[in-house]
């Protein structure tokens, strides 16, 4: 088994003398080669440590591996919150199925396969959902807006401008808080300083006015 | 949203030890024993009573040797493959039996097509039958459920799969074991009709089973 033949081969430079010129060249070696079968050693320790109970183990292990479950999250996800999400989801079921750790065999790809199998599942997700749904851009939240629906440049609305220019000041006050603004006649009260039998009055003529104005300019 | 730190802080915790799960094959041996137990429970009440007479038949014994190996090499490759670092290909374990069996269903339908005798299908043993069938896949599948509850997050359908073959080879032993089915038509519905049912079942409802047993942190975060 390879993975056998491996460790015997990580052992080697640990228990040769460290002053002899052969062992300073197999651990030189050994760390040139394959820097990550070392983490692959520790961390299958480790990982037999957590499944014992160590907690202080099972953190440094999640600590250690989170930056290359980030590495193999960015290449599949772009989104940088997306990629945050998807290495939680991977830290999950590390976890739920620690017991599926069998510490003989190498940990890399254990957690490869686990890492692979969820980031697949999120993107089939994303996918599924991205088909059915479709996301909010800033063209539609534009139109909720009220500025967005005030049509000023209609020409329509320049007609009613000009028109509404032609009445008394009073009566222009008042058909401009109580039907363009919308206010209500006490509010509009409260804010012209007039009274409200007044301001119905004022709207009344000023609505009369508005429509001779008008009928006038659609027959011409 | 949780950040990283404090989710790995959290689970470190809060751990618990584990139990490490038991080799693959230890896992399919027990599950093994399970099923020779149900299927002795079942031999209690009776076997067919040409069983010897028609086990001399090599079309059948090789049939019947077939499925059981079909039984057996399917629940192997589902615990293998129900870890996350084991190759894909075990799912080819079973296929060879899977194609001797099918075979010798097939040879039988063309070379010794026994029609239904002159009763036609009698009540009593259809009955019978699906007794059998549900006494054995019932409590078969939910074994292998529960057993196979860690694969949830990985590949559910897979398994699931794998998992529905073993338990439908074994129910078809079972089936050929207990009854007498020499029509081809019942053999055919026995033996195929059931592997496709409970194949089909384990794909359909496989994933939201899983869901059901899942590891329960997974739930929480869904």
């Amino acid at each position: 088994m390879t993975s056998g033949r491996r460790h015997r081969r990580g052992w080697l430079t640990l228990v040769g003398d460290p002053s002899s010129p052969h062992a300073a060249g197999l651990r030189r070696a050994s760390a040139d080669e394959a820097p990550s079968l070392r983490y692959d050693v520790d961390w299958s320790i480790l990982m037999a440590r957590a499944q014992e109970g160590d907690g202080v183990a099972y953190r440094r292990l999640l600590e250690e591996v989170t930056p290359y479950l980030r590495s193999l999250a960015a290449r599949r996800h772009s989104d940088a919150s997306d990629v945050e999400d998807a290495i939680q989801d991977v830290l999950l079921t590390v976890h739920a199925i620690r017991n599926t750790y069998d510490p003989t065999r190498p940990f890399g790809p254990w957690l490869v396969a686990i890492a692979n199998r969820r980031l697949v599942d999120r993107l089939r997700r994303q996918g599924r959902m991205r088909s059915r749904e479709t996301a909010l851009t800033a063209a539609h939240e534009t139109f909720p807006a009220h500025q967005a629906n005030v049509d000023a440049g209609t020409s329509e609305g320049r007609v009613l401008e000009r028109a509404l220019e032609k009445l008394p000041p009073g009566q222009r006050q008042a058909v401009r808080l109580l039907k363009l603004e919308e206010m209500s006649l006490k509010e509009a009260a409260a804010a012209s300083g007039a009274s409200i039998a007044s301001l119905k009055v004022a709207t009344h003529r000023a609505l009369r006015k508005l429509r001779k104005i008008l009928s006038i300019r659609s027959d011409a | 949203m949780i950040t990283t730190p404090d989710l790995i802080g959290s689970l470190a915790a809060n751990l618990k030890p584990v139990r490490r799960l038991r080799p693959p094959a230890t896992r399919a041996a027990c599950w093994l024993l399970l099923a020779a137990l149900v299927l002795a429970l079942l031999a209690v009440s009776g076997i067919r009573p040409d069983l010897t007479q028609r086990l001399r038949d090599p079309t059948f014994a090789v049939g019947m040797a077939a499925s059981l190996l079909t039984g057996i090499f399917a629940a192997s490759a589902a615990f293998l493959i129900s870890l996350p670092d084991r190759s894909r290909l075990w799912l080819l374990l079973p296929a060879p039996m899977l194609i001797v069996w099918l075979s010798t269903i097939g040879y039988q339908c063309l070379t010794n097509w026994v029609s239904l005798d002159a009763d036609g299908i009698h009540l009593g043993e259809t009955v019978r039958c699906f007794a059998t069938l549900t006494l054995t896949s019932l409590p078969l599948s939910l074994a292998m459920l529960v057993m196979l509850r860690h694969a949830a997050p990985l590949r559910p359908t897979t398994v699931t799969l794998m998992g529905s073959l073993a338990v439908a080879a074994i129910t078809a032993t079972a089936l050929s074991l207990f009854h007498d089915l020499d029509a081809t038509v019942m053999i055919l519905m026995w033996n195929l009709g059931t592997a496709v049912l409970i194949v089909g079942l384990g794909g359909m409802l496989g994933r939201r089973m899983f869901s059901w047993v899942a590891p329960r942190s997974l739930h929480q975060r869904a």
